[in-house]
């Protein structure tokens, strides 16, 4: 076995940031190891997406592209896998870390036998091994990870690794399979979608964002950070807690089981600062802490912060910003 | 119906990073001042199972748990919930388990117990947040598996799971037999045991599974992962305080701090 698979994840008809993300990841790690780089793309209609691919810095792309693959379903879509896996015969296999990818990977691990390490931030490589860091206890301890299986197969988390830079005239090798899909096997139906109202901006897009936590007490409190947020063109995100009491959508959640932000401003709002939401939004440029215990940890990781409580702050601070922003 | 929720106590993950304590020698965390609790991804496990049992006349909901002497606490604290019994899978080979192996040994023990309509797992341990424990657990089975659901209707012989997606939410109508593994959501937040459920507990006898009785091979649980190094990162920053008399005070300083820093533009 030699040589890193990449899994393409597609999201509208396009390779996904974070598949090429991996790519440059895996690139990396070539650079050093030797490694050919190969990619899985698994879909219907997806074969044109191989010379996107080649220029993301893949040399070899296995195309399994069916129409019974339309729909993301997981168990025909690791049907497509282990045929590729068993042609590619790869060590180590990458996969974007999106609610796709964390799906597939363990199901994936467990058919091939292989060793899986999990939300990887970095990594470093010692000789051919290549060593994985990811957070562990609620991020507030990171774990170096090595797999002692032949193939080793890896999530990493989007926005954590570059892309490598496009070259549009890279060349590449692409290989059609096919899978005898069973769709019998898989006994799961999709019955309805619902996409989350898409806001003036997205969460992980913004460039400022206003989140709220267990002090907000209840949805109108919401209101005012809305407000902040819209003034600022921002997003309202949120802790595991107050999406736990139905303040907000699971959507607004930032954190370690939720999204992961890096704006230029943070507004952390009522929230004490639990490992697991700084896991979410540490890479902030400047994060503003508003809460009225002085002993909150969110403070620790804070630029500026006020000792109060937040319905005596925030009408008179988005007033201020208001007179402010109009004249400019 | 027959539901089986796999659980693992772990400890608290809500403790503050000052309390938080490694040993950098084991690679692992220790208990010092925090305290040993369920992990809240299975509590939600739990309350979907209840709530189905709830809905269903005999339905049995069995929790199962892999794990050292300490363990046994989670099975009482699920008994007392509802549940209508426990097994625990305790081996002197089952101490240095990874996801791999935890998985595995969960297997053999749903399959000795008869294979049962619904296994239900929270989507990840807050302590290695590995999230693949019981997606493993599914593939071993040879059953459906259904990730990040957080609401199960049962009806006729079919099941509808709500599950969270990138973008939102979906509705999947299922089969049996069926893994899912259970997300956090208003809709599942753990119940509280009673007094009635607390003394039905403490009586209750719990079998004890070793990897002998599991008829476990020592290689199949054999680490696939090693854990090189823990260490604790740093997210600090100098913080500076905005002062003022009252909250109006502070909220015009900090405008004009924020303005100053030029952070809008």
């Amino acid at each position: 076995m030699s040589g890193i698979l990449i899994y393409t994840s597609i999201i509208e008809g396009a390779v996904s940031t974070p598949t090429k993300e991996v790519s440059g990841m895996a690139r990396a790690i070539a650079a050093k190891t030797g490694d050919s780089v190969a990619a899985a793309l698994v879909g219907s209609e997806v074969t044109d997406l191989a010379s996107e691919l080649i220029a993301s810095g893949v040399d070899q792309v296995y195309i399994c592209d069916d129409v019974k693959l339309g729909e993301f379903c997981a168990n025909l879509y690791l049907q497509a896998l282990e045929v590729i896996v068993e042609k590619a015969a790869p060590r180590i296999v990458l996969i974007p870390g999106e609610a796709t990818g964390a799906d597939l990977a363990p199901r994936l691990a467990q058919r091939i036998k292989g060793g899986l390490v999990t939300d990887c931030i970095d990594y470093e490589i010692s000789g051919d091994a290549v060593i994985y860091t990811k957070p562990v206890y609620g991020s507030k301890a990171l774990a170096r990870i090595r797999i002692t299986t032949p193939i080793s197969l890896v999530t990493v988390r989007p926005r954590t690794q570059e892309v490598y830079p496009p070259e549009a005239d890279r060349s590449g090798e692409t290989t059609r399979l096919e899978a005898a899909l069973d769709s019998m096997a898989p006994d799961t139906t999709i019955m309805e979608r619902m996409e989350e109202e898409v806001l003036e901006c997205s969460l992980e897009e913004a460039n400022v964002v206003v989140s709220g936590g267990r002090g907000l007490q209840n949805a109108e409190a919401f209101e005012q950070l809305r407000q902040l947020a819209g003034l600022l063109n921002g997003a309202v995100g949120a802790t595991r807690v107050a999406v736990d009491q139905a303040l907000v959508p699971p959507s607004c959640q930032i954190g370690l089981t939720g999204k992961i932000v890096a704006p230029d401003l943070y507004f952390a709002i009522g929230l004490s600062g639990a490992s697991q939401h700084i896991a979410g939004m540490s890479g902030s440029k400047y994060i503003v802490a508003i809460n009225s215990d002085e002993e909150a940890p969110i403070f620790d990781i804070s630029n500026v912060g006020v000792v109060e409580d937040f319905r005596n702050v925030l009408p008179v601070l988005i007033a201020e910003l208001k007179k402010h922003l109009s004249k400019s | 119906m027959h539901i089986v929720v796999c659980v693992k106590q772990i400890i608290d993950p809500e403790i503050p990073s000052a309390e938080f304590r490694i040993d950098f020698e084991a690679r692992r965390a220790v208990e010092g001042q925090s305290k040993q609790v369920l992990n809240p991804y299975d509590g939600n496990a739990l309350e979907v199972a209840l709530q189905l049992k709830d809905r269903h006349e005999e339905t049995n909901v069995t929790v199962m748990t892999v794990g050292p002497e300490s363990d046994q606490k989670v099975l009482r604290h699920a008994l007392a919930m509802g549940c209508d019994d426990a097994i625990w899978l305790k081996d002197d080979g089952f101490d240095n388990l990874d996801s791999h192996g935890t998985a595995q040994v969960l297997a053999r023990g749903i399959q000795k117990a008869g294979l049962p309509d619904i296994v239900l797992c929270g989507r990840q341990a807050g302590d290695w947040d590995m999230g693949q424990v019981g997606l493993r657990i599914g593939e071993a089975l040879g059953i459906t598996c259904v990730s990040l659901a957080y609401n199960i209707e049962y009806d006729d012989g079919r099941l509808r799971l709500r599950r969270e997606t990138d973008r939102g939410a979906e509705i999947v109508e299922a089969g049996l037999p069926l893994l899912a593994t259970i997300t956090n959501d208003q809709s599942n937040q753990p119940r509280y045991s009673t007094v009635k459920g607390i003394m039905a507990a403490k009586r209750k006898e719990i079998p004890i599974w070793s990897a002998q009785e599991l008829e476990l091979d020592r290689d199949a649980i054999e680490p696939v992962v090693v854990v090189d190094e823990l260490v604790v990162p740093s997210y600090e920053r100098q913080v500076m305080f905005i002062d003022g008399q009252d909250g109006s005070e502070k909220a015009i300083q900090l405008a004009e701090h924020l303005i100053k820093m030029n952070l809008f533009t």
